[in-house]
């Protein structure tokens, strides 16, 4: 029994859930209003494309790959299902533009995926890249305009909610549950694992690591298009600008909620916490009545939250390994 | 152990690399450069004109000072993603430290030490705690702008004195003085790399670290000294630009690290560490800092200079690695 919560007090989620509680717990002692329902469905609202596309980026890390792209794909994607439903453009009818959306999400994930196994360049080169020149695309694509005019269809994604609560909101506990079952009930998300741990193992074993990582790829790109079509009708026009920041966020939020950046370790729970822990440090930092000043500092805390967690990581790896060699 | 190889010999393609012409890469890029110059100078022959490309080459001096430990941090199988922001920090650093009445000159030194520690600071995580190097460096390219833009408030600073200005945009006979610290970097640089022991370390603690441990050499020492000497040129890049621009502004250097990146890669450096060389380098980054000041001046596109960087920086590797049978590790 004690061993069990041993176990259990040290997993990595739990430390994240502890922090994300104190934070909580914190802000609303100094500032009630931050813990009114208001509040806290604005902030879960904010942290849905974190969560939507930190499960595609779980698994990708878990392989041992890395996409750093998705930002610039979200902002590539807001354009493209602008483009494609405003009555200004193409005016398609709302489902054709999200399903193009989602396929165009799903194939740009492809191609880094086909980039990194056939082409073996290595996922950060690849994503890099594409990070600049998705961007880059976006901008030719908007050609610095704003796309106005969304029908209203594609708004209720962004702002509707169904049984009192936002489309997004579901969208996001579906993304988190699909991607939940797949890794732990399917042939294919213990594989992921597989190839994420050893490589050469999972290739001995007859997996073709290559395939898992083009899934993964795929995968995620299709995610991205899952949170662009959810997060960003919230607004009525659509801007080039959208997504810039966001593999960061993610990156850190998955890297926090104690995946391991070499992969085949690290869950789709912990990059739940992760998102929700350094949302929840967003909206405290407005809350606090920092005034504009703490928002500024947004970015350096973002940043000490990683180096905090590989610093965490380290002592406990230390430690475990003191405990091994004395038992 | 023995492993299945899948036909990926790993050693015979080397040698026989090393037997033939050493200078493949290098001579490639030489040839792409000139076709790219004749392709400009036939489109806009006031592009290629020596007046034209030394004011244009006031753009390319921070990526060729960056590209440098770049090469070296590259080759231990490292990575720095924190240059662009330590340029913002440092840059900041100088700003403050002017507008709290400091001699601009003792500002500058404060800039580059600020660069050096924030690089220190990425070599003590890297080499002592032994966190991989991209998420250390990803973690402080978003710490670091954010201290920049916290200390800062994300404004920008200017008024600095005439005197100053002459670092960034002064010339010594003829040679625009960024440039002259640029040379005398990069022949330093090439010789450390290639000439002395600590160079040769450097290529062998990409080809093999455990090896390089077992044989004595001090690997987390070079790897610290190496993300610090990054953090520092990145601090002189920023006090260069800043007296250039004439403006200390937190979002300087933004994407940096990728120009930076690419034109190491383009240069011949392989990503998984143990190939580089300075002189493939400072191809890379002509080759870069050409395409991209022709783009602009043709199409006069910032967005479209964007897709040709990426696009660049992952055909560039992709030929690499189709054109050699090194196997991903």
């Amino acid at each position: 029994m004690t061993k069990q919560l041993q176990t259990w007090l040290s997993r990595r989620e739990t430390g994240v859930a502890l922090i994300l509680a104190c934070t909580m717990a914190g802000a609303g002692l100094a500032n009630p209003a931050f813990l009114s329902a208001g509040n806290l469905r604005d902030m879960l609202v904010q942290c849905v494309p974190g969560i939507i596309v930190g499960c595609g980026l779980t698994l990708v890390i878990v392989t041992g790959e890395i996409d750093i792209s998705v930002g610039s794909l979200m902002g590539l994607l807001a354009a493209a299902i602008g483009l494609l439903t405003s009555s200004q453009h193409a005016g398609l009818p709302v489902a054709a533009g999200v399903a193009l959306t989602l396929l165009l999400g799903a194939l740009v994930g492809l191609v880094n995926g086909v980039l990194v196994t056939v082409g073996r360049v290595p996922s950060i080169i690849v994503t890099l890249g594409m990070l600049t020149a998705l961007r880059g695309a976006t901008e030719l694509l908007m050609g610095g305009t704003w796309i106005t005019a969304l029908p209203d269809g594609l708004r209720f994604l962004g702002t509707g909610s169904v049984l009192g609560i936002r489309v997004s909101l579901w969208t996001a506990a579906a993304a988190v549950a699909v991607t939940a079952c797949l890794v732990r009930y399917t042939p294919l998300g213990r594989r992921i694992y597989a190839v994420g741990s050893n490589p050469q193992a999972a290739r001995l074993a007859g997996l073709s690591p290559n395939r898992v990582r083009l899934f993964a790829f795929a995968f995620t790109g299709f995610l991205v298009g899952v949170a662009t079509v959810v997060s960003v009708p919230q607004m009525s026009v659509i801007e080039s600008g959208v997504g810039i920041g966001l593999e960061l966020f993610v990156v850190t939020a998955v890297v926090v909620g104690g995946t391991s950046i070499s992969g085949g370790r690290g869950t789709v729970w912990g990059t739940l916490l992760g998102v929700l822990l350094l949302g929840s440090v967003r909206t405290v930092l407005i809350f606090l009545n920092l005034g504009e000043r703490a928002t500024y500092w947004e970015r350096a805390i973002q940043g000490g939250f990683i180096l905090a967690a590989v610093l965490l990581d380290h002592v406990t790896r230390r430690r475990r390994a003191a405990c091994a060699a004395t038992a | 152990m023995v492993l299945p190889s899948g036909g990926l010999g790993a050693a015979p393609p080397e040698t026989e690399h090393m037997t033939r012409f050493a200078y493949w890469h290098e001579t490639v890029l030489a040839g792409l450069l000139v076709a790219l110059l004749v392709t400009a100078g036939w489109l806009e022959p006031a592009f290629v004109r020596p007046g034209t490309q030394l004011e244009l080459s006031t753009h390319a001096w921070e990526l060729a000072l960056l590209a440098l430990p770049m090469t070296a941090v590259i080759i231990t199988g490292g990575i720095d993603l924190s240059v662009g922001s330590v340029m913002a920090l440092s840059a900041v650093v100088l700003g403050l430290t002017f507008e709290a009445h400091v001699p601009v000159w003792i500002g500058a030194v404060l800039a580059v030490l600020t660069g050096l520690v924030a690089g220190l600071l990425n070599g003590v995580f890297v080499a002592r705690v032994k966190v991989h190097p991209l998420i250390v460096t990803l973690a402080t390219l978003s710490a670091y702008r954010g201290v920049a833009e916290g200390i800062s408030l994300a404004r920008p600073i200017s008024g600095f004195p005439d005197g100053f200005a002459v670092l960034g945009r002064g010339s010594l006979l003829g040679v625009p003085v960024p440039g002259l610290i640029f040379a005398v970097a990069a022949v330093v640089f090439g010789f450390l790399l290639a000439r002395t022991v600590s160079g040769r370390a450097v290529y062998a603690i990409g080809h093999n670290e455990t090896a390089c441990r077992f044989s004595g050499i001090p690997v987390d020492r070079i790897k610290l000294m190496l993300y610090s000497v990054s953090g520092l040129m990145a601090g002189l890049a920023a006090v260069l630009f800043v007296a250039r621009r004439n403006t200390a502004k937190a979002d300087i250097g933004t994407g940096m690290e990728l120009d930076v990146i690419t034109a190491v890669v383009l240069g011949g450096t392989s990503i998984f560490g143990g190939h580089g060389r300075i002189p493939g380098t400072l191809l890379g980054v002509l080759l870069i800092h050409e395409t991209r000041e022709f783009v602009s001046w043709r199409w006069n596109n910032d967005e479209l200079i964007f897709v040709v960087t990426g696009v660049l920086l992952i055909a560039s590797v992709l030929i690499h690695s189709l054109f050699t049978a090194r196997g991903r590790e």
